[in-house]
């Protein structure tokens, strides 16, 4: 039963992203070098680091679904994915505004945080046609699987690749100058890593529990012979 | 560590500017959230059109099942469950 | 049950002898990295190349030749019935991509005997850059074998085979190139070779090459079954 739990997950994001804005804007103090921009952080960081960990996710549950040849966790791992790329879109385009106020420019090569994140998510961008083009359903899954590890594997090595291309021509003034962010900043981004996280974990469960009905549905239909189109996706996994 | 996430030193932009910039993030953030809630429903527009059409081949099978071997009573409780209940189950 | 260097230098021979025979992946690698350096001549008209410009252009054309080559990779094993003839072998079926990874090295290698020779005498004002570029070809090659068959063996059983190895390739390949060029940059610098932060580049090369060789050999078992 996959809506099981929604709901108290649902209300559990909706009262961390209210505590979590209300601390951006009313509480966290002004940044002294950047300003109000700065605000854009609480959103763009959280969304980048769970996008990020939901790839991994992603592949550890591919990992299982490998081992355990249970096709639920080629749903799981897709449902990740997915969600994580629509996370990743978020990104990029917060980072987009980010870099346009910051720097002039919609798009900066300077950011090896955001230069990474663009190579991570046009590889997994890729595991969709990547799924489409395999036909044979176990064998999609069982390809899928194995692209979501080797993915995840990747997305270590590209931003330790990306960084040491950027010192080159920029040294990491930042790493060393504040000690780390006031606690008030701290605790404010904090909150909102946990709303978008807890977004995440929302929307997978919400994903899966779709799909579950569809897949009831189609169970149905096929239990009373019924004719029509079971409709189901070329791609996206069925949960039953 | 996470002070390494903010950009190299440019000037702070004027308030009302940066204020656009900030919102114009957060909308962005919001309309996505917005998009994803319409996909989802138009799939579950979908799954409930689906729902009623196989209810209504239950439906059909239950009937024909009775009207052949019994001559019971009409609307019978098989069928009875199978319909949606008055007005929640109907209309658009 | 047969020892691993038995399946995997037999394995290994039959390919390169196929392709010997054949020469249906390398003679086409090797004339369209030449082409690419003549499009890259007039392209940017430069008759010179030197540092990133230089690393650039030959880290782009091997790369988009290679991956003509992994393209053909796995074909014969698709059309002639090899897959099952493994899965039937009383071998560990990691083997097979092990020495599929070592026969794309072989051809490799290969093109880069022919491709880079002729990007020097094209581009470059002198050879003394080539020696340590040898060691950042090897390590790059490695890491593009590793990937490249682990790419194609997927591929090769989809519909879109010829689009699909480039569209999921480059992306992970990106790590690689951005260390190759790395260490290529200072090589080819205007004044003479520069060995400025090498080792570090080959470091990372050798990092991503052991971690995609792990990867590979733990899940090609799955690719196989059936």
């Amino acid at each position: 039963m996959y809506g099981k739990g929604l709901k108290p997950l649902s209300i559990a994001t909706v009262v961390a992203f209210a505590v979590g804005f209300s601390l951006v804007f009313f509480y966290a103090p002004l940044d002294a070098d950047q300003g109000f921009i700065q605000k854009i952080f609480y959103l763009h960081v959280p969304l980048a680091s769970t996008a990020l960990i939901g790839f991994v996710v992603g592949g550890i549950f591919a990992i299982l679904h490998l081992r355990t040849d249970n096709n639920k966790w080629d749903a799981y791992s897709y449902v990740a994915i997915h969600i994580s790329v629509i996370f990743g879109v978020g990104v990029l385009i917060t980072g987009a505004i980010w870099a346009k106020a910051s720097w002039g420019h919609w798009w900066v090569w300077d950011e090896p945080t955001l230069v990474s994140f663009l190579i991570v998510f046009l590889l997994y961008c890729t595991y969709y046609p990547f799924r489409y083009a395999i036909e044979d359903r176990d064998r999609q899954a069982r390809y899928a699987s194995v692209f979501a590890v080797t993915a995840g594997a990747f997305v270590p090595l590209n931003f330790l690749a990306v960084r040491m291309a950027q010192q080159l021509v920029h040294p990491r003034v930042f790493a060393t100058s504040e000690g780390g962010l006031p606690g008030s900043m701290l605790l404010t981004f904090l909150v909102c890593f946990v709303a978008v996280a807890l977004l995440w974990v929302t929307l997978v469960k919400f994903e899966l529990t779709a799909k579950s009905a569809s897949g009831q549905v189609n169970r149905l239909r096929r239990a009373l012979d019924a004719p029509g189109p079971t409709g189901s996706s070329r791609i996206a996994p069925e949960v039953s | 560590m996470l002070a390494a996430f903010l950009p190299l030193g440019a000037p702070a932009l004027p308030l009302d500017e940066a204020g656009k910039y900030v919102a114009g993030a957060y909308i962005v953030f919001v309309l996505l959230l917005v998009i994803y809630v319409g996909i989802m429903a138009t799939k579950l527009q979908r799954i409930e059109k689906e729902l009623r059409e196989v209810a209504s081949v239950a439906e059909q099978r239950a009937a024909e099942s009775q009207a052949a071997p019994r001559r019971g009573p009409e609307g019978s409780s098989i069928s009875d469950s199978l319909t949606p209940q008055g007005s929640r189950g109907g209309g658009a | 049950m047969t020892p691993s260097r038995v399946a995997f230098a037999a394995i290994l021979a039959k390919d390169l002898r196929s392709e010997l025979r054949t020469l249906q992946s390398l003679p086409a690698m090797a004339l369209f990295a030449v082409t690419a350096f003549i499009i890259f001549r007039f392209g940017l008209d430069r008759t010179s190349l030197s540092g990133s410009l230089a690393s650039g252009v030959l880290w782009a054309t091997l790369l988009f030749a290679a991956v003509l080559g992994i393209n053909r990779l796995f074909v014969a094993e698709r059309e002639e019935g090899g897959f099952d003839a493994i899965r039937l072998a009383p071998i560990d079926r990691s083997v097979l991509f092990g020495a599929k990874a070592a026969a794309l090295i072989v051809y490799l290698v290969a093109l880069e005997l022919v491709a880079v020779p002729i990007f020097a005498i094209f581009f470059l004002d002198s050879a003394t850059a080539l020696g340590p570029l040898v060691a950042v070809l090897l390590l790059a090659d490695l890491g593009l074998a590793v990937v490249g068959t682990l790419i194609s063996s997927m591929a090769v059983n989809s519909r879109a085979r010829d689009l699909l190895v480039p569209l999921v390739l480059l992306p992970l390949v990106v790590p690689l190139m951005i260390a190759a060029s790395g260490a290529t940059e200072p090589l080819l610098a205007l004044g003479g070779p520069g060995y400025h932060r090498f080792g570090t580049w080959l470091m990372v090369l050798g990092l991503y090459d052991l971690i995609f060789a792990l990867v590979g050999w733990a899940v090609f078992d799955f690719l196989l079954e059936d």
